[in-house]
């Protein structure tokens, strides 16, 4: 908590003026009770001598004497009363005008440091999420993520420019005050004193109380609408199977459990309320009675009775203010410590200082005893895998789920680093290379496409943003993209992404293989796997990757039977290892492990099209 | 035919405010009916409340009148023996223990007002909330059955995530709104009107006077609040932006780095993070404003209240035409001005809310009127026993009036045939198979089962029958034992295991974490979609119906689970009558009736082998895709 305070260290253009203004503001604040007291004080005593004076000539003394005046003492009162009375008004409207300024200053100054506070952790969370290595992203996920850099976020800018200005602003009123009270009449004071602890407890419960059963409400609320969402979105599964009536009891349970939930809160708070109410009563009624009994003593008067009673609120509106920021602090030191959590991540992948740039590769790619681990503890993923690629081959990867393959596609760009061992580049360590001149020379396609904001035209350029347009328009016609795209009304410039045109998987996936192609890349690592595409299109992506693949050092991740049989080297890997490398008729004969994979993952080339030439061929015999 | 624009607009715009005021508030009134006991309630105790907020200020001026500052010019009703030693002009009667006795017993009076009032406010809003919340959850129950009843076009116009967050943003004011928002508009209001009635009886120059700087603190908080909540709305469109901006680059930070991509998209998130602030600190402007004015404001309305009522106190003449003031007078009115900043501020504030929630009403309303276009005849009938004849007859049918999607569509499956659909994206092939079980209704023609139009029966006894495995499965997110259960509740947990058997889940189902109890995550994320279609496709035979609907899959799902699939639908197909979308040659081949479907009409249809004889456009169609292939290769088996 204390080092995202630190974060206003960066806010002080606003941040300072914030805390002048609340000084002044609270000063003024202070000054306007006195001030009605001077206001309300020159009536009384201007009507005490209108009083005195109205009675017959020789009583006056006497009467004067009693109210502590001489009869010139009041005389002079009652000439001056007027302009007292116009100047002491007076005064208060300036100071009221004066204290609303900086009162709106301070709130302001306080949200332009919030917002910039939040500003500043949004950057530096999205930065620091930019360039964390994989090995992060496969721990956390993106919602998680969002959670972070969006609700926390908003709950510790709430808090440190808010929060921390409101306790500035509660402790200076309230010390203030005190000392105000005590110095105008310490008798009064100590009668109100006792009820402020009791008054900071009950803040406090109450918001003990009340957080945890908004966001009781809050969990049967979202409960509901999972069901709701669910209902919508799977309305034909729903009706298919005529569920209709045991879906709306689900739904109408959720409903009740949130209406019940809902009167808690109402019961609770409608007990809370007069407690609250109470509390800020008392200590007027107090106030009144024991004040009172000064007045008829003499020994207070009725404009300080009013300025006093003024002082008693400013006391309580402080303690109210601490008891809800207490209540806010766990949650916001819970979200510093969620959002610290990802700014302390360290990157796993870091360039060695002063490393070279990669040169142009030729295209060699080579393993030497490459283990690798997700953990430093857990169980190796990849065991002692060494193999060597010549340029311009393509390797197949086969193998299970968690058989490594992934592994090792990711491990080539330097997504993770290797454990042990070493992935040499052209002879030249991976890690010994900047990250940018490695990245820039590798063209990679992954199963599942993410389109950014945009046009298609920025999304094919995303590796390359200075691609001329012939660039783009052939890297997208290689691709069997271009088709589709000039379909689109406006071509090319079609918005893509979060808030544009959805396509499909299959054009998404045309579309990243331009991407990849763009690049022009040495080196290729893909995933030959289609998304739910028909078999025209599928047929199209197929295409488009053997035109990709040509001419380069190619890793794929094979699904694909041609891509298999095409393969210059397939390595057949299981439990992390390397248990088989050859082409298809060595692998066939040789390894059992092999034919099983192959009969069993691999997928046939636009399914229908082997059928259909035993069929011709049928057909044609006969 | 099924026309739903309507519907959609009604979700688009983003108003708040409502276009029929009256019919929306009295349809809520409409739903009050049943609770109308706590609204009286709450509104009798508020009128209480009201009370007592209204009288404690006489009190107060009556401590000044009768014991603080006693005169004989004062009116003091409280004390009978002060007041008689007031008119009779004996004022040191008076006695110093009548002040403090009669201090101490409004000060007990007071305080008890103030706790009587609090607790009536806690019981008014109970009473208040506990029937906003029966009546919300009427709405949503409506709102749910309603939109099981819409017709799927409803479904296909409104983007299901627009409507839903719609739903839950005006349910949510509405919430609010019932829950506290109307009631403390209706306590301020009455609170004012009582404090000016109480003012204006008093003393009505001075009330004048005193009230004149209420409509400028009135004017002050709309207009401020107006400009607040148009910049919010602004500031609203930025967070959008940069909640987008953060999910694509968090969703996509793998390919980012991949394309060395980190530097260009930090510097576009911080531009669109900039642009957020701004408008954030834009919209602080004006809320940071609304309390500084006001309380200014209050001041000056507190400053006008006291010269005046001094001076005329002071002076022999009176100020500006009043009279008749005396010190208590000015003390209860200082009182009474402080009581209005309040009511008013919250009024303003709260105001807002109670307009959008009468605009979320209306747009809730909208679609519990929208009109169901589905639904059962008055004298529909259960459908008997299928016996499996399907029958089109000259069907036409369509999303929209002008564009039929199918046109003069004739054919019949017999019982136990399996009839495959093929063609063309576009062609109307799942127009038809959604016809089938009445997803939709056809523009023209009829679609008889055994004769019976599928008009005339009760959906539920036609759906019950008919069992649908379509591409794109959706799974709930329950148990996998409860997501097969769908198809039929009552199912034992042997047969669920059973059917889960016969389709060859049971293998994959049983390496999952929990087996049969795994709960499955959004739309059943965490299983492959052909492991998910192999769950659809258990559901479906549990249901065991007579018709059977299916959707093959496009995708490339790896050939083990392929043959698991195949495997599944070779032993349920056999004596029932099947409709297949078929992308699989094997199933083209194995179908009775091979149906080629090009422009919403049937072009060709046969068997596979006289189809192929036919030399037509479902030969072009495979041997294109044939002669495309470079490679080809012998069949892997």
């Amino acid at each position: 908590m204390g080092r995202a305070i630190r974060y206003l260290g960066r806010q002080k253009n606003t941040n300072i003026p914030a805390y002048l203004a609340l000084i002044v503001a609270t000063l003024a604040q202070l000054a306007v009770p006195q001030l009605i007291q001077n206001m309300i004080n020159s009536i009384t005593q201007g009507f005490t001598a209108n009083t005195i004076l109205g009675l017959p000539q020789l009583a006056q003394p006497l009467a004067a004497g009693a109210a502590g005046y001489t009869v010139n003492q009041l005389q002079d009162i009652q000439a001056n009363a007027a302009s007292w009375l116009i100047n002491a008004t007076i005064l208060v409207i300036v100071f009221a005008i004066a204290r609303g300024l900086f009162s709106f200053i301070q709130s302001y100054m306080a949200e332009s440091t919030s917002q910039g506070v939040a500003f500043d952790f949004r950057n530096e969370i999205f930065e620091k999420i930019q360039r964390l290595s994989f090995s992060y992203y496969d721990k956390n996920q993106t919602g998680q993520l969002m959670i972070r850099a969006t609700d926390d976020v908003e709950r510790l800018r709430l808090f440190i420019a808010q929060g921390l200005v409101l306790t500035a602003q509660a402790f200076l009123l309230l010390i203030a005050t005190l000392i105000i009270l005590l110095l105008t009449n310490w008798q009064l004071t100590l009668v109100v004193l006792p009820i402020l602890p009791i008054a900071l407890v009950i803040f406090m419960i109450f918001g003990r109380i009340s957080q945890p059963l908004f966001v009781s409400v809050q969990m049967r609320l979202s409960a509901l609408n999972t069901v709701l969402q669910e209902n919508m979105a799977g309305t034909r599964v729903v009706r298919a199977f005529a569920r209709e009536s045991f879906e709306r009891r689900r739904f109408e349970e959720k409903s009740a459990d949130v209406l019940s939930q809902q009167l808690k809160v109402a019961r609770t708070f409608s007990f809370l309320f007069p407690v609250i109410f109470l509390i800020a009563q008392v200590g007027q009624a107090a106030l009144l009675y024991f004040g009172g009994g000064q007045i008829t003593n003499g020994t207070l008067t009725l404009g300080d009775y009013q300025s006093f009673s003024l002082y008693v609120i400013y006391v309580f509106f402080p303690l109210g203010q601490l008891g809800f920021i207490i209540s806010l602090l766990a949650q916001a030191s819970a979200s510093a410590d969620r959002i610290f959590e990802i700014l302390d991540a360290k990157s796993d992948i870091t360039e060695k200082p002063g490393a070279p740039a990669l040169p142009a590769l030729t295209g060699t790619v080579e393993f030497k005893d490459v283990t690798f681990r997700y953990f430093s503890s857990g169980e190796p993923v990849l065991r002692d895998v060494s193999f060597k690629a010549e340029p311009g081959t393509t390797v197949a990867l086969l193998g299970g789920t968690g058989s490594g393959k992934t592994t090792i596609i990711n491990l080539i760009p330097r997504f993770y680093d290797a454990s042990e061992g070493s992935i040499l580049i052209d002879g030249q360590d991976v890690r010994d290379v900047t990250i940018d001149s490695l990245r820039s020379q590798i063209g990679i396609v992954l199963q599942e496409t993410n389109l950014f904001s945009g046009s298609i035209r920025d999304n094919i350029a995303f590796g390359r943003p200075d691609a001329t347009d012939d660039e783009v328009f052939a890297a997208a016609k290689a691709a069997e993209a271009h088709e589709f795209i000039v379909k689109f009304p406006e071509g090319y410039n079609t918005p893509v992404g979060e808030r544009g045109t959805t396509l499909s998987g299959g054009q998404k996936q045309r579309i990243a293989i331009a991407r990849a192609l763009l690049l022009n890349p040495r080196l290729l690592i893909l995933d030959d796997s289609t998304s739910s595409v028909d078999l025209l299109t599928e047929y199209k992506i197929q295409k488009a990757l053997d035109k990709l693949m040509h001419g380069r050092t190619s890793f794929v991740i094979a699904q694909r039977i041609s891509t298999v049989l095409n393969a210059d080297m397939i390595l057949v890997l299981d439990k992390g290892q390397i248990v088989a490398t050859g082409k298809h008729t060595d692998l066939m004969e040789q390894s059992p492990i092999y034919a099983e994979i192959y009969n069993s993952q691999l997928v046939g080339d636009v399914t229908i099209t082997s059928e259909m030439q035993a069929i011709i061929a049928e057909e044609n015999k006969s | 035919m099924m026309g739903l624009d309507g519907g959609r607009r009604l979700f688009e715009q983003e108003s708040s405010r409502a276009r029929n005021i009256g019919g929306t508030l009295a349809r809520f009134a409409g739903y009050f009916r049943r609770t109308w006991v706590g609204v009286v309630v709450a509104l009798v105790l508020i009128v209480i409340q009201v009370w007592t907020q209204v009288v404690s200020p006489d009190y107060i001026g009556q401590a000044v009148d009768c014991y603080l500052f006693p005169q004989p010019a004062s009116v003091c009703w409280f004390d009978s023996s002060v007041s008689a030693a007031m008119q009779n002009g004996t004022m040191d009667a008076i006695t110093t223990e009548m002040k403090v006795g009669g201090l101490g017993r409004i000060a007990v009076l007071l305080l008890g007002l103030y706790l009587f009032g609090s607790v009536l406010a806690g019981l008014a809003f109970y009473s208040m909330s506990s029937s906003g919340q029966r009546v919300l959850r009427q709405m949503r129950n409506e709102l749910f059955t309603q939109l099981q009843r819409l017709s799927l076009s409803f479904y296909s116009e409104n983007e299901v995530g627009n409507l839903m967050s719609r739903i839950t943003s005006d349910t949510e004011t509405i919430a609010q709104t019932f829950g506290f928002a109307l009631l403390q508009v209706i306590s301020g209001l009455l609170l004012m009107i009582w404090l000016m009635v109480k003012m204006f009886t008093a003393n009505v120059p001075y009330s004048l006077i005193s009230l004149a700087v209420v409509p400028v603190m009135f004017i002050a908080t709309v207009w401020i609040s107006g400009q607040a909540r148009r910049a919010f709305r602004r500031s609203r469109r930025q967070m959008g932006s940069v909640n987008a901006e953060l999910q694509e680059s968090i969703a996509g930070a793998r390919e980012v780095q991949a394309f060395n991509r980190e530097e260009e998209t930090i510097e576009e998130f911080r531009r669109v993070n900039q642009a957020n602030r701004a408008a954030n600190v834009q919209a602080a402007a004006f809320t940071a404003a609304l309390n500084p004015v006001l309380e200014a404001l209050g001041y000056v309305a507190l400053g006008v209240v006291v010269i005046v009522g001094g001076l005329s106190i002071l002076g022999d003449q009176p100020v500006l035409g009043i009279t008749g003031i005396t010190l208590g007078t000015v003390f209860t009115f200082v009182q009474y001005v402080q009581r209005f900043n309040q009511p008013i501020t919250q009024i303003a504030v709260l105001w807002t809310n109670i307009q959008s929630a009468i605009a979320g009403g209306e747009r809730i309303f909208g679609l519990l009127d929208e009109a169901i276009e589905i639904q059962d005849k008055p004298n529909a009938r259960t459908m008997p026993q299928i016996v499996g004849r399907v029958e089109f007859a000259n069907v036409e049918a369509g999303y929209k009036a002008d564009e039929p999607v199918l046109r003069g569509v004739g054919f019949v499956a017999e019982p136990g045939q399996t009839v495959a659909i093929v063609g063309p994206t576009g062609a109307g092939k799942t127009t038809i198979i959604n016809l089938i079980p009445r997803f939709y209704d056809v523009s023209g023609g009829a679609v008889r089962i055994d004769g019976q139009d599928v008009r005339d029966v009760t959906m539920e006894s036609l759906r019950q029958q008919i069992g649908i495995v379509l591409q794109d499965t959706f799974l709930f997110s329950d148990t996998v034992l409860n997501n097969i259960r769908y198809g039929k509740m009552d199912a034992s947990d042997a047969e669920v295991i059973a059917a889960a058997k016969l389709v060859n889940a049971d293998a994959f189902i049983e390496r999952l974490p929990e087996g049969y109890n795994t709960v499955l995550g959004e739309r059943g994320a965490g299983l492959s979609q052909g492991q998910r279609q192999l769950i659809s496709i258990a559901r479906v035979v549990l249901k065991d119906p007579r018709i059977l609907i299916l959707d093959e899959a496009t995708s490339s799902i790896d050939t083990r689970t392929e043959r698991l699939i195949q495997g599944a639908f070779e032993r349920i197909l056999p004596g029932r009558t099947a409709f297949v979308i078929a992308h699989r040659l094997s199933t083209i081949r194995n179908a009775d009736v091979v149906m080629m479907l090009k422009d919403g009409q049937i072009i060709e249809r046969g068997t596979h082998r006289s189809l192929i004889e036919q030399r037509g456009a479902y030969y072009d169609l495979y041997m294109s895709q044939y002669r495309h292939e470079e490679e080809p290769e012998s069949a892997p088996q």
